[in-house]
């Protein structure tokens, strides 16, 4: 366990840089990489954030056996282009988060040193703990005795909800998003959950500018760390009346009931960790993003992938039989249901036809 | 829709100033691209104007699904100036005032305006169609616009004829879809604060369909809106200041309104709503939503169950289980797998529901099939961990073992369908050292360990107790100095009172004092800060009791006083520290009736009183012995009670026992952790 840690020269990140110096960041980035990645050579700064070839190739080097290590020069490149501050190089180192956290965490079983992958998580927890101040992130629950923009003073006499006792008596309820970071200098193992989890908190802040081969990455690590099969939740219905249903299940079992689900399980096992609330949290929230979230009808292999993803996760929780976990993953798997590309629902858009064309 | 159920198209037809004609001849003209001679034979069959009949030619295109032949036809008209008339129009007349002469003029102007803004409505849908998002947008928002420009105040109820209401709605609705489509979000949340916050007279159906879709854009889009402007904000009411709060705050307002009954039911707004709070773990709000449901919308079992859920993730155990009782009771659905699940696991924790837990899990068992088969190592987990529980209040001796040979067995099991669950790999190494197993003990632990990659404290922990128990201190030592390491300060407490216990083992016990010390400073700097909000909920959870350090330190002088003992009363009354010893363990008996270490010193304690309470110290001892027959410190007491009360062979017993007890002692009890 030990030996492997990862320290920050500077645990604070600079300030972020300005616009004077960011060209020549962006230059200096650039002469790194394709010094460590000779087929990405042909890169310049213009193209650095928008070559459809960095992603692929970048990530199938972080998938290499030893590439956390400690002297990596792709991790160290990785490091130094988010310490530059320079917002588009950060936004670029983290579209590899989900395949960092996703090789980490995998490979934590494993007692592989992992320093630079540590070191880059590290950074990007540091910007965060900087960037958040001590505080932690918090919401309102809304009352609804209470006037909003969105609604008149409920129930009472509208206008003058502020002035009637009961409004005044209910203080609003405070709920931690997440709570107050501390500085890390190192990854210690029972920090591991969080540091990560933060890391995967800034891709989420960030996921309108990710790309999906990242947040396809993303679903399958989920799928890993799950370290359970969903598929039978494909067909998922619940309450009762399942009478038909189990018959045709049954059916299904016979087939399944051969030897290979042992083997399938034990392939399988490789990269389960501890789902604990820290990582679970951004993990459903990133992944309400790939399910749910604007135009996703276009990607449809980034659906299917978060589909699967939800529905091992969904499996996991049951597993570790987690009411925190088993009410919301259950809720992504029902919407998840709703938007699908295939039903369909009326456009509430479209105008009534009729046959009669009328002024 | 009407016309792909009964055959097809030869039915359209057109309808204007009282008169009808046929479509198939104006259509037969489009095909032909003759939208000039279409046009002509509209004007002259129904008497319209240009714009009139240009207008009914687009629809018809529309409808035919022939959308770029909409779009020529709807380029013919120049909307802009159509626009600028209109508003002109409405602007002579003063707003607000409806004397009859207006009338007339007014319900002519809105025609004239329903007309043009449908033109230009069917035109941003025909552009949707063709991916041309951008271009649609533009339009949708000419609509809003111009309506804006027209009804400065907001559009009056009575005043607004139905088709020209409906075709704002129509755009109000739709601008923020075509945002989205085209990506560009920061339009699109503004679109959507613009439908929901003006004053459009919208009906039910529209705003909450906005709403539901503003909704998702919060939750999901990943984008960050900034709060609603100042302008429109209301003193006194609540503003959200972020996504959540904002999609939590538009759910409720539709459940609301569900229950008012001015919407629909739409179970997805409750889903929404279970994903927005359980991420900031309200389950607790979730619970509140869904009990102030009409009855009739979930069935009742089903609500129940999803109720003893929000409750659980609460923490509030109690109100869950009650709840499931109702709905795992013989007439409801007592099979039901997760319901069972849960409930075992709940009652798992208690040794007094335990029992109970034991009838849910077996249950759930055996209904684990079919689909659910995969979940049958988690059933007899949880049976495992119930009758473990169970034990705990076992009778008698022979009861006590069953269980806790049956528990051992129903893990065993379990592990063998889920041999990745790294929880049930621990539970089964704790289960395994209360055996005294310690060689499967520590082979589950370290499995443990390996796999969650020392994340967990309590496999450090449990780590450093196995290997205490097989005597081998100086190991469990340093895993304890590699914990220590890896551990944040302010969760370091269990770990410390582990060392420090270590240190009395290896008779080190100024040591051991030593690091007492360094933990009862970080307790009192933890009860400091614990106001702010600055440690993590996680340290509560691991919050070290500060009597457990006073009676690890009373422990300590107490053995201490067994081998010198003039030394240790110095020590005592030269720190004062006795008193608070003595009373830290009253204390902590009354507070913790169960707690056997307090059983056994407090035995010790009456027994130094005097022959005449020896019954008192003997019925302390036996007690503790009832809870935990393992404990080596009781026996030895016993033992000692006996041997001065003359009860010799009695006491050789005890002492026969304690010892070969000792072989296998853990420095902390294993349930500790568990």
């Amino acid at each position: 366990m030990s030996g492997d840690e990862a320290t920050t020269p500077s645990a604070t990140p600079k300030p972020s840089a300005t616009a004077a110096d960011s060209p020549l960041k962006l230059k200096t980035a650039v002469e790194a990489l394709s010094s460590i990645v000779p087929t990405l050579s042909k890169l310049t700064p213009a193209s650095l954030t928008t070559s459809p070839d960095l992603y692929p190739q970048i990530s199938a080097l972080l998938r290499q056996p030893n590439s956390g290590a400690g002297d990596n020069n792709l991790c160290r490149w990785l490091y130094d282009t988010f310490q530059s501050g320079v917002g588009d190089l950060q936004l670029l180192v983290l579209r590899f988060i989900p395949i960092i956290a996703g090789v980490y965490l995998s490979r934590v079983a494993d007692r592989k040193p992992q320093a630079g992958f540590e070191a880059v998580l590290l950074a990007v927890y540091a910007h965060e703990t900087t960037s958040r101040a001590g505080k932690p992130v918090s919401i309102t629950i809304p009352d609804l005795t209470q006037p909003s923009v969105y609604h008149e003073g409920s129930v009472k006499t509208s206008g003058k909800g502020t002035g009637t006792p009961n409004s005044a008596a209910t203080e609003p309820e405070t709920a931690v998003v997440s709570p107050a970071l501390e500085p890390h200098g190192t990854v210690r193992s029972t920090r591991r959950a969080r540091i990560v989890g933060v890391a995967l908190e800034l891709f989420y802040a960030k996921i309108g500018q990710m790309p999906v081969s990242s947040k396809i990455d993303f679903c399958e690590f989920c799928k890993v760390w799950a370290g359970q099969d969903g598929e039978m939740y494909k067909e998922f219905e619940e309450g009762g009346e399942k009478t038909e249903e189990e018959e045709e299940e049954g059916k299904k079992e016979e087939e399944e009931e051969g030897s290979d689900v042992a083997v399938e399980k034990k392939v399988k096992v490789e990269g389960r960790v501890p789902l604990c609330w820290e990582l679970l949290q951004p993990v459903m929230r990133i992944l309400g993003h790939c399910l749910l979230g604007p135009n996703n009808n276009k990607e449809v292999e980034l659906f299917e992938k978060a589909n699967e993803a939800c529905r091992s996760l969904f499996s996991r929780s049951m597993h570790d039989v987690n009411p925190k976990a088993i009410l919301p993953m259950r809720s992504l798997m029902r919407l998840s249901k709703t938007v699908m590309p295939n039903n369909d629902n009326l456009d509430p858009t479209e105008l009534p036809f009729s046959d009669v064309i009328s002024l | 829709m009407g016309s792909t159920e009964h055959g097809r198209v030869s039915v359209r037809e057109f309808q204007a100033n009282g008169s009808r004609m046929a479509a198939s001849e104006v259509e037969a003209k489009l095909d032909q691209g003759n939208i000039q001679e279409a046009e002509d034979s509209l004007r002259e069959g129904l008497s319209l104007n240009f714009e009139e009949a240009r207008a009914l030619l687009g629809k018809l295109e529309y409808q035919r699904g022939n959308v770029e032949g909409a779009l020529r036809v709807f380029d013919g008209i120049d909307l802009q100036a159509a626009i600028q008339r209109l508003q002109s129009s409405f602007s002579e007349k003063p707003p607000g005032k409806k004397g009859h002469a207006h009338t007339e003029s007014a319900s002519g102007s809105q025609h004239a305006a329903s007309l043009v803004l449908e033109a230009i409505y069917l035109k941003a849908k025909s552009l949707q169609k063709l991916g041309k998002f951008i271009e649609a947008a533009n339009n949708c928002k000419r609509i809003l616009d111009s309506v804006e420009k027209i009804f400065y105040q907001g559009i009056p109820n009575i005043q607004v004829d139905n088709k020209l209401q409906e075709i704002v709605s129509h755009a109000v609705e739709l601008l923020p879809e075509l945002w989205k489509q085209a990506g560009c979000y920061d339009e699109a949340i503004s679109a959507y604060r613009r439908a929901l916050l003006s004053q459009w007279n919208l009906d039910n159906d529209y705003c909450g369909r906005i709403q539901k879709s503003f909704v998702m854009f919060l939750l999901y889009s990943g984008v960050e809106a900034s709060p609603p402007s100042l302008a429109v904000q209301i003193e006194g009411s609540y503003v959200p200041k972020n996504n959540l709060e904002e999609a939590i705050l538009l759910l409720m307002v539709l459940l609301r309104k569900f229950s008012l009954g001015k919407m629909k039911w739409d179970p997805s707004v409750m889903e929404h709503l279970t994903f927005a709070l359980s991420i900031c773990s309200q389950t607790s709000t979730l619970a509140k939503q869904i009990e102030e449901l009409m009855p009739g919308v979930y069935h009742r079992i089903d609500c129940w169950n999803s109720l003893a859920f929000c409750y659980s993730g609460a923490g509030q155990n109690d109100c869950a289980l009650s709840l499931l009782r109702k709905s795992l009771h013989k007439h409801e659905r007592p099979n039901d797998l997760t319901s069972l699940l849960l409930a075992a696991r709940i009652c798992s924790s208690d040794p007094h529901l335990a029992a109970e837990g034991v009838i849910y899990a077996q249950r759930a068992v055996n209904n684990a099939r079919d689909q659910d088969e995969h979940l049958k190592g988690v059933a007899l987990r949880m049976l495992g961990l119930c009758l473990g529980k169970q034990s705990k209040v076992a009778s008698s001796d022979s009861e006590r073992s069953r269980l806790h040979s049956k528990a051992l067995e129903s893990l065993v099991a379990a592990i063998k369908l889920e041999p990745n669950n790294s929880d049930l790999i621990f539970e089964l190494a704790v289960h395994y050292a209360q055996h005294r197993n310690l060689s499967a003990a520590l082979r589950s632990a370290r499995n443990f360990f390996n796999q969650t990659g020392g994340s967990m404290l309590k496999s450090w922990r449990l780590l450093a107790l196995i290997l205490s128990a097989q005597q081998r201190f100086s190991e469990a030592e340093v895993v304890t100095d590699a914990a220590l390491d890896q551990t944040a300060r302010w969760e370091q407490g269990p770990l410390l009172r582990l060392k420090a216990k270590l240190k009395i083992s290896q008779s080190r016990p100024m040591d051991a004092i030593e690091t007492y010390r360094f933990l009862l400073a970080l307790v009192q700097a933890q009860k400091k800060s614990f106001g702010s909000s600055q440690i993590s909920s996680k340290v509560l959870d691991d919050k070290i009791n500060e009597f457990d350090i006073w009676h690890g330190l009373a422990n300590l002088y107490a053995s201490l006083s067994r081998w010198k003992d003039a030394e240790i009363c110095v020590l005592f009354e030269g720190r004062g520290e006795n008193d608070e010893a003595l009373l830290a363990t009253i204390n902590g008996i009354l507070l913790e009736p169960n707690h056997v270490p307090c059983k056994i010193l407090m035995g010790g304690m009456i027994q130094r009183l005097g022959p005449k309470f020896f019954c008192a110290a003997r019925s302390a001892l036996s007690d503790a012995l009832r809870i935990e027959p393992t404990n080596r410190m009781a026996w030895h007491c016993l033992g000692l009670l006996n041997k001065q009360d003359g009860r010799i062979s009695e006491a050789a017993d005890c002492f026969q026992a304690a010892y070969m007890l000792e072989e296998s002692d853990p420095i902390e009890s294993f349930s500790s952790i568990l």
